[in-house]
């Protein structure tokens, strides 16, 4: 599919709630539309584990009987969205892809975003397939089975955040929550063909969620616009003293800026991630770049130390999370999930120190870039989406396995947890996305940058919705 | 460089897990893979004076 399929763009996120809000549009009656089209579509790409019926069309009710009473539902009145299947649920176990999380007690509420969410007056259509326990870049899952990329089912749609991703680039649901931990947005986003936001670390709270690297974890949406995203963005900011990483700042709305972009300098990423990406993402990277007038191409040498801690974290990390579940019930997961969990709980505390310090030095080089330039720009994944069961993949001219190395692209980044903003470039037979990256704290440049290039035709997500 | 079965043992010993047989190659080989990444991480040495780092500080 190339950019000559992109259909005319459906109605976004504000422009669905301001129909709502108007009682032009049942919020009862859009969701009633989407489930139907959930219902035909979704067997076929697997990207629900739970669709919640009953919940969407009693929240849907909730927003219109507040129209009907002249209240103000909210900036997202009636717009359908899903949670990967790692956020909490009230009354519903948090499985997050797994089965061994199974005898876990049900959430006793929703997780915080969620509340924000159904408080800004969406309506929650359902829970998403993922990697098991977010460990992974396919969402090949051996417990729910494989989410199928909306523009070529027999490709992944990336992951961990794959059933999310996947379900708005169908257009079964608006928008959707996912996590990032070394780029289950980022890679998905990318693979999928939509908008995705991986905010700074410490700016949205992931209080109810299931953790996978305590210290890497970030939440963010996926959208089908950066108007949709800086919406869905907006609504759920704010401090939650529940999680002990998420600053005290402010909200910082982003939606009433998107207008305007002023950069004083662009910088290409060059080196580890020029060298890793293939023609199509670097094509996709340059295109990004001169849209911005980006003059400089930055090298990040620590780049391969930072994926290669970040790699050292992640497994020690997990396996220090699940290392009971490891003891007691090992065969119940997922086997590649397992053996990596595994070789993690047994490596030694020297390696795990010295993946910290290097943190120190990768975010110091990733400053001094910041002190030349306000935006980078960077490929976010080697190549575009592969086929499902893809045993290796070419990187720069070697052959490896595929599944481990589809991050190598994003891992040096959530390392030290900048905000990005992964924007979808058709310039192949599949989409690939390219990520924005900005200094801490300043998302507002990042979506800005990427609403843009979506007025400039530069990026943009093909519209599935029939709803 | 390649665990072996002595120094697998070993590293279950100090972890306090035991691995079940069928286990065994599947961890081996993501061991290889991780010690392989954090060779990395001590080449070249780092200065006494680099702290370890939680991300930022707001």
């Amino acid at each position: 599919m190339t950019v000559s399929n992109v259909k005319v763009k459906l109605p976004g996120a504000s422009e669905i709630a301001k129909a709502v809000r108007s009682g032009n549009l049942s919020a009862r009656e859009h969701v009633e539309c989407l489930l139907a089209d959930i219902a035909e579509r979704n067997p076929a790409l697997n990207c629900f584990t739970e669709i919640m019926s009953e919940r969407a069309r009693r929240e849907a009710d909730a927003v219109d009987a507040k129209v009907a009473m002249g209240k103000n539902p909210g900036p997202l009145a009636g717009v359908p969205f899903g949670v990967k299947d790692n956020y909490d649920i009230a009354s519903r176990v948090t499985l997050a892809g797994s089965i061994v999380n199974r005898d876990r007690p049900p959430a006793s509420r929703d997780a915080v975003l969620v509340e924000r969410l159904t408080a800004a007056g969406a309506v929650l259509v359902g829970t998403q397939n993922m990697d098991e326990l977010a460990y992974g870049f396919t969402t090949e899952n051996a417990h729910y089975g494989n989410t199928h990329n909306p523009h070529d089912p027999k490709r992944s749609a990336g992951g961990s955040s794959g059933g999310s991703a996947a379900a708005v680039a169908a257009g079964l649901c608006q928008f959707a929550l996912g996590t990032d931990t070394n780029g289950s947005i980022r890679v998905p986003s990318s693979f999928c063909g939509v908008f995705g936001l991986k905010p700074t670390f410490g700016r949205l709270p992931r209080s109810g969620t299931f953790p996978f690297v305590h210290d890497l974890d970030h939440l963010g949406p996926f959208a089908r616009s950066a108007a949709d995203l800086a919406l869905v963005y907006d609504a759920v900011q704010g401090h939650d003293a529940a999680d002990l990483a998420c600053a005290g700042f402010p909200r910082c709305p982003t939606s009433s800026s998107l207008g305007s972009f002023h950069a004083r300098n662009v910088g290409v990423l060059g080196g580890w991630f020029h060298d890793l990406a293939d023609e199509q993402g670097r094509d996709a990277a340059a295109r990004v770049g001169a849209a911005l007038s980006a003059s400089d191409v930055i090298t990040l040498p620590g780049a391969e130390r930072a994926r290669a801690a970040a790699f050292v974290l992640t497994c020690t990390s997990g396996g220090n999370l699940h290392a009971e579940k490891l003891r007691t019930h090992a065969h119940e997961f997922d086997p590649a999930t397992r053996d990596r969990l595994l070789a993690g709980l047994l490596l030694p505390a020297n390696a795990v120190l010295q993946a910290q310090r290097q943190r120190t030095l990768f975010r110091e080089e990733v400053m001094a870039a910041f002190a030349e330039c306000d935006l980078l720009v960077a490929p976010a994944t080697p190549c575009s989406a592969p086929l499902l069961g893809q045993a290796t993949m070419e990187i720069a001219g070697k052959t490896l396995p595929a599944r481990p190395n589809i991050g190598l692209l994003t891992q040096p980044l959530s390392f030290i947890g900048v905000p990005i903003v992964t924007v979808p470039v058709h310039n192949g037979p599949m989409p690939i996305g390219v990520q924005l990256i900005a200094p801490p704290w300043r998302e507002d440049l990042a979506l800005q940058a990427a609403a843009k290039l979506e007025r400039e035709g530069i990026v943009a997500s093909m519209d599935n919705a029939r709803c | 460089m390649t665990v072996s079965e002595e120094q697998l043992r070993a590293l279950e010993v100090v972890a306090g897990i035991e691995i079940a047989p069928e286990h065994r190659p599947g961890v081996t080989r993501n061991l290889d893979v991780l010690m392989a990444q954090a060779a990395l991480l001590f080449d070249p040495p780092l200065d006494p004076v680099v702290e370890p780092a939680p991300v930022f500080n707001p």
